[in-house]
């Protein structure tokens, strides 16, 4: 291709599976996308296509109009020509992309929501420290299960948090010592305590440290801003993290309550989709999906709750009870994974 | 183990609001921000390629021809659709998994459709051929293990169902296969419950490990809501050593030499498929067959300091050419009526228990499909290895059973150990296009 020129090199193709080649001769990196002119709407891309290489695109083509879109770096977007493929073939559909523009108000209503939380996990972080420090350490317990859950609901947030999320829920994997190391700090340093004996002398000073790492927190969150690619990404990886830590038993320090971590995550996600339900409403088709697995797993999971407020053990589930609830949580990730996917910040001009 | 006399076929741009420092998109479209500045310059569309094609009616590409060259070291596609599942009358291949998994589809609907995406993807995954793209709708269909296109490499796919699905919740109950059960603790087994039964056994065997994995990690990536694994082993059959003859199992010795003919319908049809009409079986469970899966450790470090004639004693045949002991050559039948004594092959053979080829032992012969099995090391640093015995019959009391009883007690019990496994019906076969396993079932 010229200079100046886009998706120039075609006039006419098939309907069924095609293949083209993609071949950035400017100097500057560039993507393409091949989009339904009318809308917008994308039907493939190839991203960062380096100045002189050439990559493949594979597309269903269907009737219906073709034109490639480049938006080479620091260039404003270039269309090539229409392509019109006649009949009544169906091909892949073509999804709206979602721009940074698109994801300003839900980022807004996400950060709305963690402000909200952080609020509501002082109190508990505080309560928690208190009873520590006055010795009511079945007190301490509850109140520690309160805090984690609130915390564990804002899952998306914690790429925001950093080192924040670091100090409040980290996990003695890798320290030096483990769970005896002095670097091993917040939630889960206090659970190991309450649930192994450790005195509330021993506890008060890991206690407070939470409760101060918490206020620090709330104190720097609203100069954070949530990462509008992480919008996305979080819906799968708060889950794929409760799959790998939570439904294996990995994050449990002696409490037994990874189930409602679960649960705590599950919630954290449905909050993510309300916030993004309506770049996604007319774009995933399978959304529906996620909600059918999603209920499926928060119902499951909640069944473990004992009236009492106690939580079953995932090992104490039996062989039939988790493969229900793993089976639920893995068909909500693979119905969830599209959505990062989709929601990808594109560039369109 | 052994057991030979079985009936042979050998077997940007988000630029997201600025945090204090520069953004970190993890390297996602990192490269639209750069500063390079670029002159309006164009990147273009070379034009259509005609498809690397799975549309007969479209150009071949030019790198069609050194795929298929490339693919030319690899074992053809088998034929999925039959009426009997492919690989019960194929011999073992060089590699295999065998997977149980617990059914957690909920009501009769989405177990249907279960049995409807394993059918889908056993059909593409056997067939071979380019994965579909899913522009900017979802991560990529495929894993991507084998490269842009998938290979058959030989893949076979085995279905079977175990007596637990038949329980009360699907409403199955009343189309249970006749004389499936869950499967049996003989009395020198050592069963593990975590690695026995299931709902559901899937058996991938293909020339090469990494189309097995391909192809389990696409049937889980399907069927995450529908079923879990509950157990699994890997396994391997060895090339035969000397070739010609039939390849041997890790005490050294060939398994699996005398199996009945899979080229002989009536010994099929007598022995390995559910006959329509058969002693009280529903009618759904024609063209199936009854799958016996054993995972036996062997002690290869204790069999390896017994002496040879010891060993060959226990097996009843030599280890070096795998003939009988009352013979010289390997497919050579052994003849018990000239020696009633066991003087030459002790009447606590392997072969001799296992297959007494009298008269009335000739209707509990199966059809055998043993592969090996290598899985790290034990607690005391030995070698855990051994044998994943996979049989096929048309009646497992009649069959398996008969012939497991017979070795119970047998000298070899001292050097295996039979670990888990369990009972299944091997579903009919997926005759065509519109057909799914298991669909006379669910009806």
């Amino acid at each position: 291709m010229s200079t100046g020129a886009c998706g120039t090199g075609w006039s006419q193709v098939a309907a069924g599976m095609q293949t083209f080649q993609i071949h950035n001769s400017s100097t500057a990196g560039a993507e393409v996308d091949l989009i339904n002119p009318a809308d917008g709407g994308i039907y493939a891309e190839v991203e960062a296509l380096g100045p002189g290489t050439t990559r493949p695109m594979r597309v269903d083509v269907g009737s219906g109009r073709y034109a490639f879109r480049c938006l080479i770096e620091d260039t404003d977007a270039l269309t090539g020509p229409t392509v019109r493929v006649a009949g009544h073939v169906k091909g892949a559909a073509a999804i709206l992309p979602v721009t940074t523009d698109d994801l300003l108000a839900p980022a807004r209503e996400y950060h709305a929501y963690v402000t909200g939380g952080l609020s509501t996990l002082v109190g508990q972080t505080g309560a928690l420290a208190a009873a520590i420090r006055s010795g009511h350490l079945a007190t301490a317990r509850t109140a520690w299960l309160a805090a984690h859950l609130t915390y564990e609901r804002l899952g998306a947030a914690y790429g925001t948090f950093g080192n924040y999320d670091t100090e409040i829920d980290g996990r003695p994997d890798g320290l030096h010592g483990g769970v005896s190391s002095p670097e091993f700090t917040g939630f889960y340093r206090v659970e190991y305590g309450l649930w192994h004996g450790q005195s509330a002398t021993e506890l008060a000073g890991p206690a407070g440290q939470l409760d101060q790492d918490v206020r620090a927190l709330q104190a720097a969150f609203p100069g954070m801003e949530i990462d509008l690619l992480d919008l996305g990404l979080r819906t799968h990886e708060i889950l794929e993290n409760a799959l790998e830590f939570q439904l294996t038993g990995h994050d449990d320090y002696g409490s037994g309550t990874t189930l409602a971590t679960t649960e705590a995550n599950v919630e954290g996600t449905f909050e993510l989709l309300k916030v993004l339900h309506p770049l996604l409403a007319a774009r995933y088709r399978q959304l529906p999906a996620v909600y059918t697995w999603l209920d499926r797993l928060q119902g499951l999971v909640a069944a473990a709750r004992h009236p009492n407020g106690s939580w079953t053990p995932v090992d104490d589930l039996g062989p039939s009870g988790r493969e229900q609830i793993n089976a639920a949580a893995s068909q909500a990730l693979e119905e969830l994974a599209p959505i990062a996917v989709i929601s990808e910040p594109r560039r369109t001009r | 183990m052994s057991e030979p006399e079985a009936p042979s076929a050998g077997g940007a741009t988000p630029v997201p609001p600025s945090r204090s420092e520069a953004p970190d998109l993890r390297g996602r479209r990192s490269f639209l921000r750069g500063a390079l500045g670029a002159a309006g310059i164009a990147a273009g569309a070379a034009g259509a390629a005609a498809g690397y094609g799975y549309r007969a009616s479209q150009a071949t590409a030019p790198g069609q021809a050194a795929t298929d060259a490339a693919a030319a070291g690899r074992r053809p596609a088998v034929p999925f659709h039959g009426k009997h599942q492919a690989a019960i009358v194929l011999e073992s291949q060089p590699q295999t998994a065998v997977v149980s998994f617990n059914v957690t589809a909920q009501g009769r609907a989405e177990l249907t459709e279960l049995f409807q995406t394993l059918t889908d993807r056993a059909r593409f995954l056997t067939g071979g051929g380019i994965p579909p793209p899913v522009g900017i709708s979802a991560p990529p269909s495929d894993s991507g293990v084998l490269g842009p296109t998938v290979v058959p490499d030989g893949l076979t796919v085995t279905v079977g169902v175990g007596a637990s699905l038949f329980d009360d919740r699907y409403g199955l109950a009343a189309r249970r296969p006749a004389v499936l059960t869950a499967m049996q603790s003989f009395p020198d087994d050592d069963l593990d419950p975590g690695q026995c039964g299931g709902d559901l056994s899937l058996q991938l065997s293909a020339g090469h490990a990494d189309v097995l994995l391909h192809a389990l990690r696409d049937i889980a990536r399907h069927t995450r809501g529908g079923m879990q694994a509950a157990w699994r082993i890997d396994g391997f059959a060895s090339p035969a050593r000397p070739s010609g003859s039939t390849p041997r199992n890790l005490m050294g010795f060939m398994d699996g030499i005398a199996n009945p003919s899979v080229a002989a319908p009536a010994q099929m049809d007598s022995l390995v498929w559910v006959q329509p009409g058969a002693r009280g079986e529903p009618a759904w469970t024609s063209g199936g067959s009854y799958q016996a899966i054993r995972l036996i450790r062997m002690f290869v470090e204790f069999w390896d300091r017994v002496a040879i004639t010891e060993q060959e004693n226990m097996i009843g045949r030599r280890r070096d050419t795998g003939a009988p002991l009352d013979a010289s050559s390997e497919f050579a039948i052994p003849d018990y009526t000239l020696d009633p004594s066991g003087a030459v092959i002790p009447l606590t053979a392997h072969i001799r228990l296992a297959n007494p080829r009298t008269p009335q032992s000739r209707d509990s012969r199966i059809l055998r499909r043993a592969y090996n099995s290598d899985r790290g090391v034990d607690a005391v640093g030995d070698l855990d290895m051994g044998l994943i015995f996979t049989c096929y019959q048309q009646d497992i009391k009649r069959q398996f059973e008969a012939v497991q009883k017979r070795l119970i007690g047998e000298p070899l019990v001292d050097y295996i150990s039979p670990f888990g496994g369990g009972y299944f019906f091997a579903l009919p076969g997926v005759v065509d296009s519109n057909d799914y396993y298991g669909r006379a079932l669910l009806a």
